[in-house]
């Protein structure tokens, strides 16, 4: 029997897919599941995972009544992350269309910018904190960019202000490499001919930005805002992500920690649900496959 | 709407005009522009300054308050005190860095294979089910990593995989981050390519090969970039998932030689200033190659969208 197009077309996507999906239900599922089974058990035996008594939502009612840890630092962790979102996607963007831009040391710009992410968010970035690399190069920043000559004109209040920025600004930047990679590599796909052709009917550059960049880059908007979410949500020197890991690996309350985590992911898996339907109206898709399939 | 309608005379001087109007704003624009992009160099390239220059300071500049940029008397004693710990180890330096770029290797290989032939299927077979599989994606995407250690711990020593390469390698093959990035600019390669492949009678995976992952190579490269990166310097996974010294990998090598975090072992903080060096090297050298990559045009091959 001769199988038809459609079902031999249907059953190579789900070969391509397979290797993706066998992965993510071993590695990721399993586990996943796993981990809540964990969090409504309290486990007796530490070292035999097995053994372990049902007890309900006990962890997730302690996290909210009987823990005073974790609702300050959720709260805390979720209102950074909504401010600093915003900010890191809007001046990674700035920054990925200056670079992308026909400029000297374009290469070098570039490389440079994504420096911090290249110390990374591991052993390396942990040991540099350890040196109090953020806290002394800051301090050095300040020296340069407001000197005590100026200080003493604006005033101790201002100079307050002013510093505070300096330190967010700076750290919100070390956090954005990723973002402006992912940017550049979505500039590099907008065809030159709209430009062109918009040039050729004398649009300014403030036009273009925003009637032909904005929109064909609205799918890496997406992308780096989720990517930009989870990733501050993640990190690992994120205090609520190191509350989790206290619980887990130092105090060996791993039914616990798997709770605190759940119910972070539910939270977490809100906001980004949020960011899609919000978001879903504006992304546009320059792939032509509608017009294609019609056909 | 006014343009079209304008007479096709009058339309290029109304350009000429215009051009010359902006040359000199854009002059302007321009010397405000590199000003801005240098004065953000600085604050981007200081913690590699910073960790450049530690490394060669002598041991009193290390704890000079307040702390100086640049060495007054640069040395080389932190680097060879990094030797010496490193040859007092029983297993060769060479061994722990020739694990980190086999675990590298592996891992950026498979994944952005497996990744592309995943964003392929999904984008354009489209098979039952891929919107479930999108959304198990992106639901994957916000589950804290760290939480799931301990049960996946559990499949890696069922699998018998403990102390293996493969413990350090295949649990990071299938990541939900990896496939919805391809997936994403999968969604913008033209079909047409596709279909026109098709009609010449391409295979499935020389198309895979030879169309779609030449056209997303932005995307592939970003993700080889990322994936060396975060490979390279992690230092949990072979933590957890190794017992023997000999399989141990670089950054783990480094962290148990340095004792822990440099404030809590100020007599290494010279070694551990000049093993970051030495970690921080081959990534930068990665990225520099990959961005030129990322840079490179994507080609439209007589494509308009």
């Amino acid at each position: 029997m001769k199988m038809s197009i459609e079902r031999k077309k249907r059953l190579y996507g789900l070969l391509f897919v397979s290797p993706f999906i066998i992965g993510t239900l071993v590695f990721f599922l399993y586990p996943l599941v796993q981990s809540l089974v964990f969090s409504v058990h309290r486990i007796t035996s530490v070292v035999d995972l097995d053994e372990m008594e049902y007890i309900g939502l006990a962890h997730y009612l302690e996290a909210f009544t009987i823990d005073i840890e974790f609702v300050p630092t959720f709260i805390g962790v979720v209102t950074d992350t909504l401010v600093n979102t915003p900010i890191i996607v809007v001046f990674s963007l700035i920054l990925a269309v200056m670079l992308n831009k026909k400029i000297r040391f374009r290469g070098f710009f570039r490389t440079v910018y994504f420096l911090p992410f290249l110390l990374g968010s591991g052993m390396i970035l942990n040991q540099l904190l350890g040196m109090g690399v953020d806290a002394k190069s800051m301090d050095i920043m300040r020296g340069i960019l407001l000197p005590d000559e100026i200080r003493q004109v604006i005033g101790p209040s201002v100079t307050l202000v002013l510093s505070t920025f300096l330190n967010r600004i700076t750290l919100l930047l070390w956090r954005s490499g990723v973002q402006i990679l992912l940017f550049l590599s979505g500039l590099q796909g907008i065809s030159p001919s709209l430009y062109e052709a918009a040039r050729c009917d004398s649009a300014t550059e403030w036009e273009m930005f925003w009637l032909i960049t904005i929109p064909m880059l609205s799918p890496v908007i997406l992308l780096n805002l989720v990517y930009t979410i989870i990733d501050s949500f993640n990190d690992v020197r994120n205090v609520m992500v190191q509350y989790f890991i206290r619980n887990a690996f130092v105090l060996q309350k791993f039914d616990y920690a798997s709770a605190l985590s759940w119910l972070y992911f539910l939270f977490v898996f809100a906001i980004i649900l949020a960011v899609f339907l919000v978001m879903r109206k504006h992304v546009f898709y320059a792939s032509g496959r509608e017009v294609t399939n019609r056909i | 709407m006014t343009r079209d309608t304008r007479p096709p005379v009058r339309r290029i001087p109304a350009i000429r005009r215009s051009v010359l109007r902006t040359l000199p704003a854009l002059r302007v624009r321009t010397i405000v522009k590199y000003l801005l992009m240098t004065a953000l160099v600085g604050f981007f390239a200081l913690p590699l300054v910073y960790m450049v220059t530690t490394a060669f300071k002598p041991f009193d500049e290390l704890f000079l308050y307040p702390p100086r940029f640049f060495v007054r008397n640069p040395t080389l004693d932190n680097l060879q005190s990094l030797l010496a710990a490193l040859s007092s180890v029983d297993v060769p330096f060479s061994r722990y860095v020739l694990n980190s770029l086999i675990v590298t290797t592996g891992v950026v290989v498979s994944t952005v294979l497996v990744s592309g032939l995943c964003a392929y299927g999904l984008v354009i077979h489209r098979p039952k089910g891929s919107g479930v599989i999108l959304s198990l994606v992106i639901a994957a995407l916000m589950f804290s990593p760290h939480v799931t250690q301990i049960p996946t711990y559990m499949v890696v020593n069922s699998l018998r995989l403990v102390d293996t390469f493969g413990a350090l390698i295949i649990p990071k093959i299938a990541i939900a981050y990896n496939v919805f990035l391809m997936e994403r600019f999968t969604r913008q390669l033209p079909f047409a390519l596709v279909e026109s492949a098709r009609m010449d009678g391409a295979r499935e995976l020389r198309i895979f090969w030879r169309i779609m992952m030449p056209n997303i190579k932005p995307a592939w490269a970003t993700l080889v970039a990322l994936t060396f990166i975060s490979t390279w310097n992690d230092y949990f996974t072979p933590l957890i998932f190794t017992t023997s010294q000999s399989m141990k990998t670089f950054p783990l090598a480094l962290q148990l030689l340095a004792g822990g975090p440099a404030v809590a072992n100020i007599g290494r903080a010279g070694a551990v200033a000049a093993a970051t060096l030495v970690m921080t090297t081959p990534v930068i050298i990665v990225f520099i190659l990959m961005q030129r990559k990322v840079i490179e045009t994507m080609t439209y091959s007589g494509i308009k969208s």
